[in-house]
């Protein structure tokens, strides 16, 4: 056996070494993910009932896609909405999230306080301790117009952008950003911590070589932090892309979720589910085409 | 002489001015992000006729700790700490490791569907929790190992086993990298060691290092920023993690996520004598119960953060 495998050509050895490493994670998949998942989507193709007897199902074959495609009055609209939030979100989330990261990375007075600050969103707007938050505080503060917390609204600039004449289409692009904002610092706290964690593997000795090259800051920014942040920024892109579409606040998730606990249809809630994560691992592939040229890693 | 004198004055003023803008910055960004911290310090902190006084703004007019007393009564909070702490650390330490060596795998090797198998480990993270939710407590409650418990079943053992209620229906999956986004686990792993330079390796594998060895002593000593971060993760999310822990350990053992889910309905029957139930009497010990459940997570970050670094200047390559 050992001298079989000793005697494998060498790109042979890691291919195998490969699928050793991975080995846990197919274990993993088989056991806890592909099992449930199966079953619902054998779900997604019935009319699932709840009877004295227990859950009963019958085949319905393609009705829970077509009902959901062709006649649910909302399903598609609250889709398009959500896809429309992660297209403003995305690329906010990330610059500002890359701006915050930079901000608190080197050496301050104070530091240590903004950096748990900044973990706060991971804590609090994960799970349950936000759904208490929005019953009080959010209600009365943040949600219900309260100025003090808005550090600026959003009336006195668009009014200013109409004064100046830009078109209603801009404005309007305008007034969603500024709305997206307040939400958008609560929902950056993973990809605050990511960029910083990548910021900190950035090798220092290429800031030393590019500065007695002459480089200024700003350009080093560019030329170097960019460039040896993109992996980040890949993982980021997805994360956000996959966060923004199923958080628990997301109104298709709760949608799903009500369709079967609240209304009790499994079926059709699994085919909602199934549709929507179709859609969303379809983006999400395009997006990893179009990024995965402009990533660099350091090894080459 | 004069302009030389000047010119550093320029240079101080533009320092100054970009000192204060920062803390201006960063001071605005503390706020919005403090504002329900400290919502929640002062709601706490007054008494509860108190709480919706609107002479009070921030500061209350007396202070009492004994919402903090109440909180910790109703929500068992030495259980659930208990609770909560072995699961985000058990769940911690084995997400980072199978995560960690289940990234090496994806980022420094080809072999064949490795490409499907990674987008696969990116599917799991679309997939909402709710959609396999239900068939996977299924898979808890008759826990069989693969069928290998019918093998125990021929010599007189249960044919299979539950796992509800217990903390191994969360660290089975971490184990397997297959626990609570473990998939993002994954792929921060992956893209740290794509980063990390080939020689870290190369010299490994001259002095006769094997692959797992290489991962053990050399990889993964040097991804110490990945592994805080995951493990940072990993555990706040099981820390905070509700739809999974109400249904798979239920009041068995009850941990954070559950006892701040179920406060408010416990409080008003424990607080509340009359049988009206007074909203009033509850909003500040629900306020208490948040900032208890919340203050270890944050003592974890603020003892862990000192050791981000810039890892790979340890290493010394060039």
């Amino acid at each position: 056996m050992f001298k079989s495998l000793r005697a494998m050509p060498y790109t042979k050895k890691k291919e195998l070494y490969g699928l050793l490493f991975v080995l846990p994670w197919i274990i993993g998949f088989i056991l806890f993910f592909i099992r449930p998942l199966i079953t619902s989507i054998v779900y997604s193709f019935q009319n699932m009932e709840l009877t004295p007897q227990g859950l009963k199902g019958s085949f319905i074959g393609w009705d829970n896609y077509f009902y959901a495609l062709y006649k649910d009055p909302i399903f598609i609209r609250e889709a398009v909405n959500s896809f429309v939030n992660m297209l403003y979100g995305v690329p906010l989330i990330l610059v500002y999230s890359l701006f915050i990261a930079i901000l608190i990375k080197n050496k301050f007075p104070g530091r240590g306080f903004m950096r748990a600050v900044s973990f706060l969103p991971v804590i609090i707007a994960s799970g349950v301790l936000m759904q208490i938050l929005k019953e009080d505080v959010f209600s009365q503060g943040m949600r219900g117009g309260v100025e003090s917390v808005y550090l600026f609204t959003g009336t006195g600039i668009s009014g200013l952008l109409v004064e100046l004449g830009l078109g209603a289409g801009l404005i309007e692009v305008f007034n969603n950003v500024i709305a997206r904002i307040f939400d958008l610092t609560w929902r950056s706290g993973v990809q605050v911590l990511l960029f910083l964690a990548g910021l900190h593997t950035i090798p220092s000795y290429l800031y030393e070589a590019s500065s007695l090259e002459g480089a200024r800051p700003w350009e080093q920014f560019w030329k170097v932090t960019l460039p040896m942040l993109t992996p980040m920024m890949l993982l980021n892109v997805v994360y956000t892309i996959i966060d923004t579409f199923t958080d628990y606040g997301n109104s298709v998730i709760m949608m799903i979720y009500n369709t079967a606990f609240s209304q009790i249809r499994f079926g059709y809630s699994s085919a909602l589910a199934w549709l929507y994560c179709l859609a969303i691992a379809m983006f999400l592939g395009l997006v990893y085409l179009l990024l995965k040229k402009r990533i660099v890693y350091m090894q080459d | 002489m004069n302009a030389i004198a000047g010119r550093r004055q320029m240079k101080f003023a533009k320092k100054f001015v970009v000192v204060t803008l920062r803390y201006m910055l960063l001071a605005a960004v503390a706020y919005q992000l403090l504002y329900p911290v400290l919502y929640m310090l002062s709601m706490a902190l007054r008494k509860p006729e108190e709480a919706i006084d609107p002479s009070v703004i921030w500061v209350p007019k007396s202070f009492t700790l004994s919402n903090f007393a109440d909180a910790l009564r109703v929500m068992d909070f030495w259980d659930a700490l208990q609770n909560s702490v072995l699961i985000g650390v058990g769940c911690g330490l084995f997400d980072v490791l199978s995560c960690a060596f289940v990234a090496y795998g994806f980022a420094r090797f080809k072999f064949p569907l490795s490409g499907l198998m990674f987008s696969l480990v990116i599917l799991t993270l679309v997939v909402p929790i709710q959609t396999i939710i239900l068939p996977l407590y299924a898979d808890m409650r008759y826990f069989d190992a693969f069928g290998l418990m019918k093998l125990t079943s021929v010599v007189g053992g249960p044919e299979s086993i539950s796992l509800i209620g217990s903390y191994w229906s969360f660290y089975l999956p971490s184990m397997f990298a297959m626990g609570l986004r473990a998939g993002l686990f994954i792929f921060i792993f992956r893209q740290f060691f794509k980063g990390m330079p080939n020689e870290l390796e190369d010299a490994a594998y001259m002095d006769g290092c094997g692959p797992f060895k290489t991962f053990f002593q050399v990889m993964l000593p040097n991804a110490k920023n990945a592994i805080i971060t995951v493990f940072l993760f990993s555990f706040v999310w099981h820390w905070n993690e509700y739809y999974m822990s109400n249904l798979l350990l239920g009041n068995m053992k009850k941990n954070f996520a559950i006892a701040i889910s179920s406060l408010r309905v416990d409080l008003q029957s424990v607080v509340n004598a009359q049988t009206i139930s007074d909203p009033l009497l509850v909003v500040t010990r629900i306020q208490a119960g948040a900032l208890l459940a919340i203050v270890p997570l944050l003592l974890l970050y603020l003892l862990t953060q000192r050791y981000f670094t810039d890892s790979i200047e340890h290493v010394g390559i060039k």
